[in-house]
């Protein structure tokens, strides 16, 4: 009896909770811990692309160029379509290989001669933007470059419909700006800083930023697009001048988002044992974080599919590699007083340097800074006898004459985070360089891309990678720190800005990849900023203080004003100049750039 | 061996498998059938699990259509809306004049200078700060260069035919507000297996020229994945629900079919003759009623038994005492019959006749009263053997030679059909040849002077003697009367060898008092035939006899007839139920 009222009870309380809760079609409550579902499936970004029509048979000659043109912009996606548009002999001969010409958006498309005919000649001239190469660099066209010009030849063929006979200019697709957009997204690859070889891998722990431009494969995610590309190296500007863990004939299986993490499923011969782990993580890391392929999350690779260890998996957690492999962005600024170099507090002037480089002079000027802040270079005045003298930055330190030469005929030194010593000798058109751990006095450096120049500023990026050259007053080139085993050359220099009506002032590297051009122009100054990578180029605002020197670290921005003898900083919230000394201050200083 | 022997061989080999085969289903199908038919609880627990089966098949499928029908129609309404109000920008962008203002500047940071662009970058979230839309669009206008736009891995190619010719014959009949709908698997460029997508394509007038041909693809992916989930949950609860609703039944069953199969067994006890057999009473239910009802019915059955049993000794007890005084009186009156039927001829022939009725009515009356003692001495149980091991056929031959003066009366003649082998058997003596002397007068009486065939036969086991007759036979229903106490098939009949009508019924009982069997067969027309059976050891059970109850000549004929199966005759009392070949 006693049991089955029990019995009873219990099911009154199980009827009375399925009701309580059954009732409800949705329950309220909480809280409860939720399960993060992973961020969804990052691995392709939304886009958008032009899908070619075959043309019609009744359009005009003009509609057909015009189609041509879109179907150029969807050759990649649907190779099929663009041959319709070209009279069946051309379409066997034509090959859209060679750099991607880019133009401006709404070219003009006009008649030359005749609308009609059996055969008809339209030229379109659009402005010229830039030039994808076939390693996906984005090299773009110098402002004075003028309209480029492009005569397509239709000829009607049996049906009465126009095809295009020939295009003038040769076999590359013509793309507009919009069509670029459209398809091609700039991707930061990344590669070990340093000539490629085994040897250089281990000690350079630092990564270099390979910009480029890549078209976005509709069949394929485009995080598997990024690996791909980063598999097969460096473009062209970089060649030679960094390294990549991945050997050659390696490929991308597959890159997917599972759960919590990304992976990457790699084929190819590569030796798990005899790896440099650290440099893969960091590689496919930034490459993947940076392009916003894996935020953060955790990355799996994995090789054919299987654990890339025989057993253990390689995971690159997102709290692994915490080192800065892209250099440190916060290091103190300094400025000349009176030939003492000072440091730079954040509002206020600080105290002089110990040791010479401290003391007020007349002697040296164009002063640099090596890596950590340890010594000091600067160019000998005519008082000092010209070279380029060094100290320490300690108060048993002293100025010692490293490079022999006249005052105009060099450079200012430009520091390289080796701890070697670069500057440019005009007087031989050489580019000497001063290696204090080899006892050394200068050597020369191959430099042929530079040979017959009139260089007139050298400066080495950050990463110790590149290098950046004024040639003349009008011209910046980007090159590059090439040839491993102790013997390095400068290479791979293309032009990165060209000016007419204007002069550069003074070049500084923001980072690895960015580099600030300091423009007078007749009126009016400017400080450009420059992706190397791809010559894409910001403007800072400008200021009514005429500017001669510039020095830049990530964020901040120094420059010294020519008259008021003041250092200013450009303020990124304000997006304005700000005063930082004012009375004889001159030459902001960041170590190395 | 010969290979067509082993192929035989073989052959009889499967055969023989598949007819075991057969055998061992039939034998399993019958224990089915007949478990179903013997239990209650069985038959419920079907049922339910059929009926349940069955509305939970329904109800299944009708839940499962709702809900389908409930997800696609809303995934296809927000679907149908999305592509509306997506179609109303492109509508809107592309009315616009172009702007031709727009001036070179870094690519992919100005606005797109085609309209069409910068509204396909808003919709499939593209542009700057887009978010991954759930679907893909195609914008096609096959009339116009440079103005067809995709998103993702869509193409022209994955619009389905019959959709796209639909829009086509809008186009041409300048329809432009009613959008269409397809749903179909695809497999876009670059995957492996088809997706469910559901493709809604619309017309975007033009301000001149073509129209635009809109299409959204909507994977159905997570709808599917959703209601197949669904089914599985609706499959699995459906399944424990019937289990459930099974269990519920057996235990429901139980509760009704315990107490029931407890009175069914209490009711076989009491037919088996425990009187005192009663029944639990628990509760005031119909069950415990029940249970009451059948103690009651069970102690007045009880009751009644016992008083008829009383009456039914008090009879016994009466004719035996009947017997025993009528004896006294016979004799005296026996003595005087034989001294008037020796003086007979001295008598006048009236007399003398009287005298001889007298006797012969006196020797009849003395054998009736002798049969009644006997026949009360089994009633009083206080029959007992007087076993020897004897040869049957001496014992055969001994009761035939006593009934050869009858025989010769009736001109009957005996046909013996013996063994060469003794057939010895532990028995008494005395009461085997009265069986069998009874049998014999019997067949004599109702031979109508046809032969008589004796047949005794013997196994391991057991002796058995068959007299046969070819009189009128026996009716249907007859073999088992013929030993009741004083039947007479004929009662117009006369008695000529002046039966006593307990004959066959003493025999009976000597047969059963052998642990022994006494049957007869009969048709009408064809004769009887009467077999005893007797056990060689006295006591031991017999498992058959060692002849046949029909006799092989009307066997035969049977068979000829295609009758295989002989017509199994039960011998009342103790003989019923035993198996006959």
């Amino acid at each position: 009896m006693r049991r089955s009222r029990r019995l009873a009870a219990a099911l009154a309380v199980a009827v009375t909770a399925w009701a309580g809760s059954g009732c409800a079609v949705i329950p309220v409550g909480g809280p409860f811990p939720v399960d993060e579902a992973g961020g969804g499936d990052p691995m392709s970004k939304p886009f958008q692309r032009m899908i070619a029509v075959t043309p019609d048979p009744a359009w005009a000659p003009l509609q057909v160029v015009q189609g041509l043109q879109a179907a150029m912009a969807a050759y990649a996606d649907d190779p099929g379509v663009l041959s319709t548009y070209l009279t069946p002999a051309t379409a066997k001969t034509w090959k859209p290989d060679g750099p991607v010409t880019v133009i401006a958006n709404r070219p003009k498309y006009d008649y030359v001669g005749k609308s009609d005919g059996n055969q008809v000649v339209i030229r379109l001239v659009g402005t010229p933007v830039a030039r994808i190469e076939a390693d996906d660099t984005y090299m773009p066209y110098s402002a004075a470059v003028g309209d480029i010009s492009v005569d397509f030849t239709l000829v009607k063929d049996e049906g009465g419909a126009y095809r295009v006979q020939s295009v003038e200019r040769g076999a590359g697709l013509l793309l507009t700006m919009d069509d670029v957009a459209r398809a091609y997204r700039p991707t930061k690859l990344y590669y070990l800083a340093g000539p490629p070889g085994p040897s250089r891998l281990f000690s350079e722990r630092r990564l270099v930023v390979d910009r480029v431009w890549l078209r976005i494969k509709p069949a394929e995610n485009f995080a598997q697009t990024i690996v791909r590309r980063l598999l097969e190296g460096p473009s062209k500007a970089l060649h030679g001048a960094v390294g990549s863990v991945f050997p050659q004939g390696m490929s991308v299986r597959s890159v997917r988002s599972d759960d919590d993490r990304v992976v990457v499923d790699l084929h190819g011969p590569i030796a798990p044992d005899e790896l440099y782990t650290d440099g893969l993580k960091a590689q496919l890391k930034w490459t993947l974080n940076n392009n916003d392929m894996a935020n953060g999350r955790t990355i799996e690779v994995q090789l054919d599919g299987e654990p890339f260890y025989s057993s253990d998996p390689l995971v690159i957690r997102a709290d692994d590699m915490r080192e800065d492999w892209l250099g440190s962005n916060v290091s103190p600024a300094y400025y000349v007083s009176r030939g003492s170099v000072r440091s730079l507090g954040d509002d206020r002037a600080g105290n002089a340097v110990q040791g010479p480089a401290g003391q007020p002079n007349d002697l040296y000027r164009d002063l640099s800074m090596s890596d950590g802040g340890a010594m000091i270079a600067a160019l000998g005045t005519d008082v000092a006898g010209g070279g380029i003298w060094v100290t320490r930055v300690a108060p048993d330190g002293r100025w010692q004459r490293w490079i022999q030469g006249d005052r105009n005929d060099l450079t200012a030194p430009s520091w390289h985070r080796d701890g070697t010593l670069w500057t440019y000798d005009k007087a031989n058109g050489a580019v000497l360089r001063c290696d204090p751990a080899s006892g050394r006095g200068p050597e020369r450096v191959a430099a042929p891309g530079l040979d017959g120049l009139a260089v007139t500023k050298l400066r080495i990026s950050r990463d110790g990678v590149r290098v950046a050259v004024t040639v003349g007053k009008n011209e910046v080139r980007v090159g590059a720190i090439t040839g491993g085993g102790g013997t390095p050359m400068l290479g791979n220099f293309q032009t990165l800005i060209t000016v007419s009506d204007e002069e550069i002032e003074d070049i500084a590297w923001r980072d690895g990849e960015r580099l600030l051009v300091l423009v007078r122009g007749k009126n009016a100054q400017s400080v450009r900023e420059i992706y190397v990578g791809d010559g894409q180029s910001t403007e800072l605002p400008a200021t009514n203080k005429r500017l001669q020197l510039i020095s830049a670290l990530g964020q901040r921005l120094l420059a010294a004003t020519e008259h008021g003898k003041e250092i200013l900083e450009f303020n990124q919230d304000k997006q304005g100049w700000v005063s930082k000394v004012s009375g004889d201050a001159d030459n902001p200083i960041f170590s190395l750039g | 061996m010969p290979p067509t022997t082993t192929k035989a061989l073989r052959r009889r080999t499967l055969r023989q498998i598949l007819g075991g085969v057969r055998r061992r289903a039939r034998r399993a199908v019958g224990a089915v059938r007949r478990a179903w038919r013997r239990s209650l609880q069985l038959q419920v627990v079907t049922s339910t699990l059929v009926i349940s089966v069955t509305v939970v098949v329904v109800l299944g499928v009708f839940l499962s259509d709702q809900i389908n029908k409930s997800v696609i129609a809303s995934s296809q309404a927000s679907a149908a809306s999305e592509a509306f109000a997506d179609r109303v920008q492109i509508a809107a962008a592309l009315s616009q004049e172009p702007d031709d203002q727009a001036k070179p500047a870094d690519p992919g940071k100005s606005a797109p200078a085609d309209p069409l662009d910068a509204v396909m970058n808003t919709i499939t979230g593209s542009g700057e700060n887009g978010s991954k839309k759930r679907y893909e669009v195609l914008v096609l206008n096959a009339a116009a260069p440079g103005a067809s736009r995709a998103s993702g891995k869509v193409s022209p190619r994955d619009v389905p035919p019959a959709l796209r010719q639909g829009l086509q014959r809008q186009a041409k009949n300048a329809r432009y507000d009613k959008p269409l709908r397809h749903q179909a698997l695809i497999r876009f460029s670059g995957e492996t297996q088809p997706r469910l997508t559901l493709v809604i394509g619309g017309l975007v007038p033009p301000d001149a020229g073509a129209s635009y041909e809109v299409y959204h693809f909507f994977p159905l992916n997570d709808e599917e994945q959703m209601l197949s989930n669904v089914r599985l949950a609706i499959v699995v609860v459906g399944f424990g629900l019937v289990l459930l609703l099974a269990a519920i039944a057996y235990l429901v069953a139980r509760q009704v079919v315990t107490p029931v199969r407890l009175a069914r067994q209490a009711a076989e006890r009491l037919a088996a003759g425990k009187l005192d057999e009663r029944l639990k009473v628990r509760g005031e239910d119909d069950l415990a009623r029940l249970a009451t009802s059948f103690n009651e019915m069970a102690g007045n059955l009880a009751l009644k038994i016992h008083q008829l049993e009383e009456l039914s000794q008090v009879q016994r007890q009466f004719v035996s005492d009947v017997s025993h005084e009528l004896r006294t009186p016979l004799t005296t009156v026996r003595m005087a019959a034989d001294l008037l039927y020796d003086a007979r001829e001295d008598f006048e022939p009236m007399a003398a006749r009287s005298a001889e009725l007298m006797q012969a009515q006196l020797e009849r009356f003395e054998s009736m009263l002798a049969d009644l003692l006997e026949i009360s001495r089994y009633d009083a149980g206080a029959a007992t053997l007087d076993l020897d091991p004897v040869d049957v056929r001496d014992v055969v031959l001994r009761a035939i030679a006593d009934s050869e003066a009858l025989a010769e009366r009736h001109s009957t003649r005996f046909e013996l059909r013996l063994p060469n082998e003794p057939c010895m058997a532990e028995i008494d003596n005395r009461r085997v040849e009265r069986i069998l002397r009874n049998l014999l007068f019997n067949a004599i009486e109702h031979g109508e002077g046809r032969d008589v065939v004796v047949t005794v036969g013997a196994d391991r086991d057991a002796v058995a003697v068959a007299v046969r007759d070819h009189g009128i036979g026996l009716k249907a229903g007859e073999e088992t009367m013929v030993f009741d106490r004083f039947w007479r098939a004929d009662p117009s009949r006369a008695r000529t060898i002046g039966g006593t009508g307990l004959g066959l019924a003493i025999s009976r009982e000597d047969a059963t008092l052998h642990g022994g069997w006494l049957q007869a067969w009969g048709q009408p027309g064809e004769g009887t035939q009467f077999r005893l059976t007797l056990p060689r050891t006295a006591g031991a059970d017999l498992k058959g006899s060692p002849l046949s109850l029909v006799p092989p000549e009307i066997e035969m004929r049977r068979t000829w007839r295609g009758q295989m199966t002989p017509v199994l005759l039960p011998a009342s009392g103790d003989g019923a139920g035993h198996e006959e070949v």
